[in-house]
Parts: structure tokens; sequence; C-alpha cells
């Protein structure tokens, strides 16, 4: 057991020892959850609003209006032009500028016209501008009411309003009422819906590139030598799987911890991660000891590391989510146990499973596992006696 | 006392036979060459012997023990240094060394004290803590010794250990293996240096297409294949006539000649010398210089395989 444990501490040594893999291990993963975080968007959609002119009580009874209307966050802008920076940059999902005629046109009676400004390719604009035309529509009737009182009444379109606003008139509600559940649930941050499947790419990735350290080890004879010792080849096989099983939980730690401790990412019940995240390093490894003793050359390996890494997670639904996956591409993703891993945190962090309930997604990343781990033993052991 | 006996060994991978039925042995203290050209089976054979290679065919005994893949007591009496340099680049040379210590069984403060022993003995101590990558060739090689060093090792077999190094640094690892020999390590050696083989080694087996082709000492191995010894003499004027007159002379067997070099193939040149010194003489012929060359290992290798040893 010393041996073993001698051999994959040498392993995990010698990772850590090249500052390369420091960044790729280490930061690489916690920049890249901060950066897909940020493209999942904030939590709440983001809405700017200019009032142009000054002392135009309509135009802040609209801006009012939206901002105490509570689904998104509306912040005043200055300018229209400051606006429109900021929308194109995507700093803002979108803007309503409420032009400086605004007052003076709906107290002449006639209809006034707001500006909504959104990118063309900002999808998230849509319920804004739903929200500002139902807010808008409301305001209108208010306003309407107002007018046909200071028509009919002969009291000026002050008093109407406010006479208006009193009466409380009748009004239509829309009451959103959802069936199921959310695919990305309110509750789960951005950082929430991207830690997962980079977890999984990373930390499957990573675990293939050390396959590349088992031809080195055949192509320098340092096998040959390890097994001229007193060592036996059961030894030197668990010593270079434990090393490189040990290297890819350490990957899958550090995004764990990482991103809990910088983006406050909930992963879930701690028995549920640490079985998947366990299950998944070991297919990982598995697929590494696999790989490195099949390839004859170091390239060789990096290049089937990185063929069999990237098109796993990519087909797996870590790079595009499972969820947009259909027909053939989605069945297709559950040939990869990227899917089942995905699925497994999607249970543990969206919907607040336990490990009972990833039980289906678990057995298949554990036979993933042992087929894995049997042939790239076997065949490790192969190339050390051959 | 014969430490290693390696007993009709083969070894055949599909329809090529890479080891024939090899024998011989090492006895404690004594320094044994493998010589053979590419392919000839000197890897095979050491593969086989070191334990990582089972043979399909015949046995190994270490100490009077059997020896195989799986018997990690025998293991434990060899040394092992391999033809590549089998070092971890990127640790240093007292990581390496306390790393193959572990895998000897050797840990802790018992660790610790061989390897600053075998960094001493190699020279390397005060190099201990840099990385293998920054050590030059000779440095490496005998860092890749070391290692073999560790288990105080009964029995130090070496593949090519000294090849690709200034002769400053093959100088200072023949050194090495003499003192290992000295206090009674059985030695298994290999090499295409025929100088090297001819200083350490006190028998050498040749062997080629997986086959002993023989075995003995230099002087045995020269014997067996019936080499004459050659003297070169440089002349000047009357070349012909000094030909023909060592023709005459019983004790040589061939006398060839380009431009004013003359060889004579004789059977013991050292007892020739003098006739043909005064054959010259006689023939009224001046003479520039005299060269004898007996056969060396190379030539005896030459004669059994038709390969040049380097080749």
């Amino acid at each position: 057991m010393s041996k073993t444990l001698a051999i994959a501490l040498l392993d995990l040594r010698r990772m850590f020892r090249d500052r390369t893999n420091i960044f790729f291990m280490l930061l690489l993963p916690l920049i890249m959850v901060f950066m897909m975080g940020l493209s999942y968007g904030e939590d709440q959609q983001r809405l700017g609003v200019v009032v142009d002119g000054q002392d135009r009580p309509l135009a802040e009874r609209l801006a009012t209006s939206l901002e105490e209307g509570g689904r998104f966050s509306v912040e005043r802008v200055d300018t229209s032009e400051e606006l429109r920076r900021l929308v194109e940059r995507g700093q803002m999902n979108a803007g309503l500028v409420i032009p400086d005629d605004y007052d003076r046109t709906l107290r002449d009676g006639d209809t006034a016209e707001i500006h909504f400004l959104s990118r063309p390719d900002d999808w998230s604009a849509y319920p804004l501008s739903t929200w500002a035309r139902s807010v808008a529509t409301q305001e209108a009737s208010v306003l309407g009411a107002a007018q046909f009182a200071a028509e009919a009444g002969g009291d000026g379109f002050d008093e109407s309003l406010r006479r208006a606003e009193e009466a409380d008139p009748p009004g239509i509600e829309i009451v959103t009422v959802t069936a199921g559940e959310a695919i990305f649930p309110q509750d789960v941050s951005q950082y929430g819906l991207a830690a997962p499947p980079l977890l999984l790419l990373f930390t499957f990735v990573i675990s293939l590139t050390t396959a590349i350290g088992v031809v080195e080890l055949r192509q320098k004879g340092l096998t040959r030598r390890m097994y001229s010792t007193p060592t036996s080849v059961r030894s030197l096989v668990a010593g270079e799987s434990l090393g490189r099983f040990v290297i890819t939980l350490v990957q899958a730690l550090v995004i764990l911890v990482g991103s809990s401790v910088l983006f406050g990412v909930s992963w879930g019940d701690p028995l549920g991660v640490a079985a998947v995240v366990t299950t998944f390093c070991l297919v990982g490894s598995g697929a590494a000891m696999l790989i490195g003793s099949l390839c004859r050359s170091e390239g060789g390996a990096m290049a089937a590391a990185l063929a069999v890494g990237m098109g796993a997670a990519g087909a797996g639904g870590t790079m595009v989510p499972l969820e947009a996956l259909q027909g053939p591409s989605r069945t297709a993703a559950y040939a990869t146990p990227h899917a089942w891993g995905y699925e497994a945190f999607s249970e543990l962090i969206r919907h607040g499973g336990g490990i009972g309930d990833i039980l289906p997604q678990l057995s298949v990343l554990l036979g993933y596992a042992i087929v894995l781990f049997a042939l790239g033993a076997w065949r490790m052991r192969v190339v050390i006696t051959r | 006392m014969t430490f290693l006996e390696v007993e009709k060994v083969s070894k055949s991978y599909g329809s090529n036979k890479a080891v024939e039925e090899v024998s011989f042995s090492i006895a404690e203290g004594e320094t044994y060459g493998l010589l053979g050209p590419n392919g000839a089976g000197k890897s095979t054979t050491i593969s086989m012997i070191v334990g990582v290679l089972r043979p399909d065919s015949g046995s190994i005994r270490i100490g009077g023990r059997p020896h195989g893949v799986g018997n990690n007591a025998t293991k434990a009496q060899i040394g092992f240094v391999p033809q590549e340099l089998a070092l971890y680049p990127d640790l240093s040379a007292w990581d390496n060394l306390m790393f193959f210590a572990r895998l000897y069984g050797v840990s802790g403060a018992e660790a610790r004290r061989r390897c600053g022993e075998v960094l001493e003995l190699i020279d390397l101590a005060d190099r201990a803590r840099e990385n293998v990558s920054a050590f030059s060739g000779g440095m490496a090689r005998r860092l890749n010794i070391g290692v073999g060093l560790l288990n105080r090792p009964r029995l130090l077999i070496l593949d090519e250990p000294a090849v690709g190094v200034d002769a400053q640094s093959r100088n200072a690892i023949l050194e090495s293996i003499q003192r290992q020999a000295a206090e009674g390590v059985a030695v298994l050696y290999t090499t295409h240096y025929m100088e090297e083989a001819e200083r350490l080694c006190d028998r050498v087996g040749i062997i080629d297409l997986g086959r002993i082709r023989a075995e003995g000492t230099q002087r045995e191995l020269v014997s067996q294949v019936g080499e004459d010894d050659t003297i070169v003499l440089s002349l000047s004027g009357g070349t012909e006539r000094a030909v023909l007159a060592l023709k005459k002379i019983p004790q040589v067997r061939e006398v060839s000649t380009e431009g004013s070099e003359v060889r004579l193939l004789v059977r013991d040149a050292r007892s020739t010398v003098p006739l043909v010194l005064e054959t010259v003489a006689d023939s009224e012929t001046v003479l520039r210089s005299v060269e004898v060359r007996e056969p060396d290992l190379e030539t005896v290798f030459l004669h059994l395989t038709g390969k040049a040893l380097r080749n």
C-alpha cells in the first residue's frame, strides 16, 4: 500500500510542480465559472429609464409606476445618450426614454410616444418590453379617465387625475401561474448554473491529459525500471490509477470549493455531490489510464485526450446546456458520462434533490467507471509486463 | 560462488525467436559482458533477468533461488540500470532517489541515509536538490546508475550505462562499476564500446540472433576463433625485396602490400617480430615503423557475427 501511495503522491506532486498546471487547474476553471456565470445573466433584468426635461409630473408618474412594479430592476439614467450606450454595451437589458413633450402631449389630449431601446439579439428585452407596455397601458387608462372627466365635468386635468386615482377604476390584471418546474429556477444563481457543467468539463479534460504521463513513463523506461524493483504490477497499476484519480479529484474540489466561496454557489446535498464527484472522477481517471496505455506517443495521447475530452463535453451538454439539445443530439448526449453528471447536478442544485434522487445517474456513472477502469488497468498491466 | 545462473532461457514474440536457449552464469565479484549487435537479444535477455519479462522456457536463479517476474525477494537483490535515462526530469536527484528507495522498500531515515551514500558515491552530493533536467548528460547517467545502487544490490545489471557521455564521465562510471565488483557484486554489463568490455569484463558472452555464440575471457575467445596477429611495417626503398624475403619466414601466413606499407599475418606476433626485423634488415630496406596488432574483442565479434559491434 505504501508503494501505491508513493506512486500516487509522486504523480500529484509532479502535476503541481508545473506552474502551467496551476493556472489550468486552479485559475482557469474559476475564471470560466465567472465568465460563464456572467453569460447566464444576472438574477434580475435591468431596465434603464430616462425622464427628459424638468418639472413633468406625468412622466414622473410613469417612471414611478415602473419602479414600483418590482418585477425588474428599474434604474434612472440621466440622458438618453447614456442610456443608449448602456444598452448597446449590454449593461442594461433595455431602456425607456420618456421624451420632454410627454406631459404636454397628454394634457393636450393627444397620444404621447415613449421610446423603448433594446439590442436586436437580446432576448431578455422581450419580457421587459411586454411589462413596460402593460404599465404604460395601465397608466394610459388612468390618464384617459382623468381626461374624460376633465372634459365632461369642467374640472382641470390635474384635479380630474387626482379624483381618477382615488376612484380606483376597475382594471384587468394578468396573474401568471407556472405549470411544472422551471428548467432554470430563479432561486439558482447564474453561477449555480455555470459551475456544474464546467466542473464536468474541466475535471474530465484534466483527467484525460494525465494520459500523457502514462506514455511518458513508458517512453522514458520508468515503468520498466519501477517493475524491476520489488514492486508488484498490481501496486504499479494501482499507484498510477490512484495518482490520476487524486489529480482529477483535486480539480473537481477546486471548482466545487472555489465556486462556493467566490460565487456563493450552493451545490446541494453534500452526500449526493460527493457521490457524483467521486464517480465522475473515477470515470475520468479510468479513461486516462486507457488512453495513456493505448497511445504510443505523448503527442498522440494529447490529441486523443483533447478530442475525447472536448468531444464528450460538447456532446454531453456541458458547453451548450443539455436542455437546449433536442432529438438525436439529446439522445446522443446520454452516451457520454457528462450528460449523466449534468443531470445529477441539476437534480441536486436546481431541485433540491438528495442522493436517493440521483441513484439512476450514479449507477450509470459507476458503470462507466468500472468499465473504463477495468480496461485501463488491463491495458496498463499489458504495457508494463510486455 | 555463482550468484546468477541463466539456464536455457528462451523467449519468442509470435514466430520471432528473440532469445533461444541462452545460458550463462556470473559469480560474486565477477563482471560479465554481454556483447551483441542491435536486435541480438540482449535487451530481452536482460528484461528476463531483471524480472520484468517472463521467459517461455528455461530458468533463472539468483543467489541459488528461483527468480521470476513475481519474485520480489530475488528482485530486491538486483540493481538495474537501463539504457534509457529512466528518471523524472522535473524532480531533483534527491527526490528521484527517495522515490525509488520507497519502491525498493526502504523508507524514512534509512532511505535518507542510503540516498546520501549513493549521492556521495556518484559524486552528486552537491547537486542533490537540482532538477535532473538541469543536469549534463554525464551527471544524469551517474544518477541513473545511482538509482540502481540504492538497494545495495548483489547483482548489478547495466544496459549500456555510459552511452553518449564524455570520456571523463565514462571513466568515472567505469570506476564506480569496478568498485562494485571489487566489493563482491556480480555485474552484468552490456555495451557497444569494446574498450569498456575489455577494461571491465572478466568474461564476455557474445550474443547474436538470440543465441550465445561464444563465451569466455578475452584471451579464450581470441584463441577460440583462431584469429592471427598482424604486423604492419612501413618501409622505404627495396620493398619488393623485403616482401620476397618475408614470405619465406615459416611463421608468416600471408603478406600483403599497400604502397610502402606491408602487412603480415602471423600466428604469434610477439615471437615473430625479431625474425621479421632481422629479415627486413638483411634485405637492405629502410624500416620506418613497426606496429603489432593483436586480435581484440572487436575482431572476435566481427568474426563470429559478421557485423561490427557499433553498427
